[in-house]
């Protein structure tokens, strides 16, 4: 019998082993080394006991016994046969079974070579079967949305895939229909499998059934290079393996990494490879020339930028290296700061949060925390949209049973799983703040909620017409809780990591604030010079540039046009400037570059990138980059040399190496930390024993209430016209249609109908269809941020709708 | 008698050549005759139709991820559906070989699910550069009828027609190699020359019509 309280032991093949208590056979004979064949069992989700392969034989009171070991709990002196005589011939019959009416297609299908059901009838199967009649065939492949096809034939009825739509995403769009030998899998009559999470479904199908349509045919499992990294579409970095065929990623699949992603990616996270491919990529430097670009070599694009940015001695600026690694952020801090000698940096474009409070905030969450907390107020981004994997954490964690309070204009994909969900007028938050504080009225229960054990805030801007001031002054409130823990929100890619890199004006590498003279010295001391005082934020360097007080701005990619937040005042400044852009692509803002660099993605080169948590994992390369592309570091060292200063940036080990000794957050790491061990997870930083220099308690700001109506919610998209989606064409037909949401109640007051047009004016003038959201909360449109048709628009507190009347009408 | 012995050696020696004078010659007069190869023989590949003219090829790759010489490269695509260029949704969209790394070693020929891809007896191979010596879809697809393709087709080495003599190895094993297939057809028809004679000499039973063409 077992000595720990939470263990008991079993008899497992005649081996006594020791399992947790609880636990389900199947998982616990795995851990214990015995391998038990499955299709429909799957770590992250409930049992179904559905393809009955993981039969086993257990000793009962009434004998042995043949049941499903993915449905049957441990329990303390069980014994189990899992491979006796009986059992053999239960798998065989399963296996032979399933093979019935399965297409033996193989060589056609995109599973083949990495097929559970391939490999299982090789171990288990019995090597022949005796149905000799016709198999069941259906019209194949169905395309049941934009990225993934069903085969019907191929499919085992294992359930995985309606399992996961269910219980781990949340949008039940596929389902069985039909009983018995007619039961298939199928989606809702005129209702694609529009999940912003199809894409697991093709990965965790034990057959072909389900295949990724952009994958379709591309390449064959075991012509696939492969190697671990992290996504860098948004800050919550899940883990991944970039998958490579002949020098091109072809694929990208979810990796089980339990303090992040769990195995699950969205379609974006899957399949924003395709940027990569894009015909457009700029893949060798480019120089102004007249309305376009002429190709050039390094030399002489370099030796342009660098004399140029010398003439203008220190009225330069950069913006940017929140899509970058670390490691290219911090060479980027070093340059601006120590070669070209300003201290106008920012890497957010004042559409993200204030730089101490991201990068520094106290006491900061963990991912993990939400699965023991017993509350989760969330004021932020809808994080479906914006970080949907940390959406699937918080369902998780909610379903689980901690009490979820959604706070946001309007309904949000987490509103289901939400014990309170509170609507607000965009401008009205510190006012709802003080009410929800208070408890007051309706809002007694989810201040209530809030009130007892241990509370996760998820704060970030709700929209990007809201001040970045509102997550300091929520992240306040929540400190006021007993047992509070705070997780910034911020979208963009390795934000975090530049905010750690000091890529911000009041901050230096490490979590350091510019005004640490101690700190300052020491970084002064090995970068030669580090410029006085604090430099201007993103939308100040844009004013200066476009008033030409800046002369010159460094954009190492990044897209002012289209994300800032006025999107006029970021033209301006760039047809002024003179720009040099790292970019991977000529975009609506490195258009008016005077010199663009071609740089190296996702996947063509190494790195570590630090999440929202402030976990730093690693990126490593599989493929070359095209052309004459190469890592920004690299690029920035040669731009240095050519401004007659030394970045000492010639390997990516060594300016990791350099900033693990001048970042004091980032103390203690090693390179090679992230290959072996728990180190493969990612660390969290700082680690255990190491206190960065700053540490942001939030204190209310004192916002003001801003009651203009109407108030313009302006809210990301997973979906949108940015620059990686608008070059994935899997993806932009995705992007959801541009339109103006409003009320039915103020639509009636205007004497709009659902697809009359109107024209909203901000910063910049859009016309768009209507579209009636009861869910919106009253007094407020809500416009979906950079699509095509709305980039002009701008984020201010509160627009003006004029209806356009079609002539005659 | 030592010092006679000595003396006649040499005119033993040209009775060996007197001897052969008058034998038939091996010697052939190779390129205007030419040897009959072992039925066997790994002879560079072609790709083959089906009767009806549609590629045998549904670009698995399986020719590829089996090559020990990594010299095959194959891309599947869609077929598309109003005018389908294999049966299935699949077909070899790339298909080449590079003959200079290729061993003969016809693993790929064992590897393919449908006999797409066989060995001929066809040898004549020199290129001139080595660009030509990657065999692309347009070199290896058998012609609707086929017959082989040949980058020089009009040239005096080539013997199209060997290409009918060249399946020899389709009969040498069945597709699972066991002898309770003897007797039945297990080779799907095909457009070089049609239903191949069905499985036989697995058990020991010799076969008159077989041995050298």
């Amino acid at each position: 019998m077992a000595d720990a309280p939470d263990q008991v032991s079993i008899t497992l093949d005649g081996r006594v082993v020791e399992v947790p208590r609880g636990a389900l056979l199947i998982a616990a004979a795995i851990e214990a080394g015995t391998y038990i064949p499955h299709f429909c069992w799957h770590p992250r989700m409930k049992p179904v006991g559905m393809c009955r392969m993981c039969l086993v034989e257990i000793d009962t009171p009434r004998g042995k016994m043949l049941t499903t070991s993915c449905t049957t709990p441990v329990a303390d002196g069980m014994v189990v046969e899992t491979s006796s005589p009986v059992v053999k011939k239960a798998q065989e019959g399963v296996i032979e079974f399933l093979l019935i009416n399965h297409p033996l297609d193989c060589p056609v299908c995109d599973k083949g070579g990495e097929c559970p059901l391939q490999d299982q009838t090789l171990a288990y199967g019995p090597g022949d079967g005796r149905f000799v009649e016709e198999k069941r065939h259906y019209p194949k492949p169905i395309p049941i949305s934009d990225l993934v096809a069903l085969d019907r034939e191929r499919c085992i009825l294992c359930a995985r895939c309606t399992r996961f739509s269910e219980e781990i995403s949340g949008d039940p769009l596929i389902e069985f229909v039909d009983r018995g030998n007619h039961v298939e899998v199928n989606t809702f009559p005129n209702h694609p499998f529009t999940s912003y999470f199809s894409g697991n479904t093709v990965q965790i199908c034990p057959v072909g059934a389900l295949t990724a349509r952009p994958y379709r045919f591309r390449a064959r499992p075991w012509d696939l290079e492969a190697v671990e990294a992290v996504s860098t579409v948004d800050s919550v970095h899940s883990k991944v393996s970039l998958e490579a065929s002949m020098n091109e990623i072809v694929r990208i699949s979810g990796v089980d990494c339990d303090p992040t992603n769990q195995g699950w990616l969205s379609d974006k996270d899957r399949f924003v490879y395709e940027h990569l491919l894009a015909d457009d990529r700029v893949v060798v430097p480019l120089i102004a020339n007249g309305d376009g670009f002429r190709e050039a070599s390094w030399g002489e694009a370099v030796g342009l930028a660098a004399s140029r940015l010398a003439d203008l001695g220190g009225a330069v600026a950069g913006l940017g290296g929140a899509r970058s690694t670390n490691e290219d952020a911090y060479v980027f801090s070093r340059f601006l700061r120590g070669v070209v000698g300003t201290p106008h940096l920012d890497a957010q474009l004042d559409d993200g949060l204030a730089p101490e409070f991201a990068a520094a905030v106290e006491p900061r969450a963990l991912i993990d925390d939400l699965d023991d907390a017993d509350a989760i107020l969330l004021w932020g981004p809808d994080l479906k949209e914006e970080l949907p994997v940390l959406y699937l954490r918080v369902r998780k964690a909610a379903t689980a049973g901690a009490k979820l309070v959604v706070v946001h204009p309007r309904r949000t994909g987490l509103d289901d799983v939400a014990a309170h969900t509170i609507r607000y007028r965009p401008g009205e938050g510190p006012a709802l703040l003080r009410r929800l504080a208070a408890g007051e009225g309706d809002l007694a229960e989810a201040r209530d909620a809030l009130g007892a054990g241990k509370v996760v805030a998820l704060v970030g801007r709700p929209g990007l017409a809201e001040p970045a001031e509102l997550a300091e002054a929520v992240a306040a409130f929540a400190l006021t809780l007993d047992d509070a823990r705070i997780l910034p929100l911020v979208r963009r890619g390795n934000v975090f990591g530049a905010l750690d890199m000091g890529l911000a004006p009041t901050l230096l590498p490490g979590r350091v604030s510019v005004d640490d003279a101690e700190r300052r010295r020491a970084l002064a001391a090995r970068w030669g010079s580090l410029p006085d005082g604090v430099g201007m934020g993103a939308t100040d360097i844009l004013e200066a540039a476009a008033s030409g007080r800046i002369g010159a701005l460094v954009l190492l990619g990044v897209d002012p046009v289209r994300d800032h937040p006025r999107p006029d005042l970021a033209r301006r400044a760039l047809e002024r400037a003179f720009v040099v852009a790292l970019d991977l692509f000529v975009t609506d803002s490195t258009r008016h570059a005077d010199v663009v660099l071609p740089v190296a993605g996702l996947g063509e080169i190494q790195g570590t990138v630090t999440n929202l948590e402030g976990r730093v994992q690693k990126l490593n390369r599989v493929v070359p980059p095209p052309g004459q592309a190469r890592p920004a570091w690299s690029i920035l060292d040669d731009l240095a040399a050519a401004l007659g200063s030394e970045l000492e940036a010639d390997a990516v080990e060594k300016i990791f190496e350099e900033l693990a000794t001048l970042a004091p957050a980032y103390e203690g790491l090693t390179w090679d930390r992230f290959d072996w061990a728990e180190g493969r997870d990612g660390v969290v930083v700082p680690l255990e024993g190491v206190t960065p220099p700053l540490r942001h308690v939030p204190s209310d700001p004192g916002l003001a209430v801003v009651s203009e109506r109407p108030a313009l919610h302006l809210a990301r998209v997973l979906y949108d016209d940015g620059v990686l989606v608008r070059h994935c064409p899997s993806l932009a037909s995705l992007a959801p249609e541009a339109a103006a949401h409003l009320h039915p109640r103020d639509a009636s007051v205007l004497a709009v109908r659902e697809g009359d047009r109107v024209r909203l004016e901000g910063v910049g003038v859009v016309e768009l269809p209507v579209v009636l959201d009861p869910t919106l909360a009253e007094g407020t449109v809500y416009v979906p941020f950079n699509l095509a048709e709305t980039a002009a628009l701008g984020a201010v507190p509160s627009v003006r709708i004029d209806v356009v009347r079609e002539a005659g009408s | 008698m030592s010092w006679f012995a000595g003396l006649l050696g040499p005119w033993r020696g040209f009775a060996v050549t007197l001897r052969q004078m008058f034998r038939p010659k091996v010697t052939t007069q190779y390129p205007e005759e030419k040897r009959v190869k072992p039925q066997r023989f790994h002879g560079r590949h072609v790709l083959n139709r089906y009767p009806d003219g549609m590629e045998k090829c549904i670009g698995c790759e399986l020719c590829a991820g089996v090559c020990p010489a990594r010299c095959i490269y194959v891309r599947g695509a869609d077929n598309p559906p109003e005018d389908p260029v294999s049966p299935g949704e699949r077909f070899g969209y790339v298909y080449e070989i590079n003959m200079l790394r290729c061993i003969f070693c016809a693993l790929c020929v064992e590897a393919c699910p449908t006999e797409a891809i066989t060995m001929t007896h066809l040898f004549e191979m020199s290129v001139t550069s080595r660009e030509d010596a990657i065999y692309t879809k347009d070199e290896l697809l058998v012609e609707p009828d086929g017959t082989p393709r040949h980058p020089q087709p009009e040239g005096p080495l080539v013997d199209l027609d060997e290409l009918r003599r060249g399946h020899g190895w389709l009969r040498a094993t069945a597709p699972s190699g066991r002898a309770a297939y003897e007797g039945i057809v297990a080779w799907t028809p095909s457009a070089t020359y049609g239903e191949p004679p069905p499985e036989r000499g697995q058990a020991g039973v010799t076969d008159e019509t077989d041995g050298e063409s």
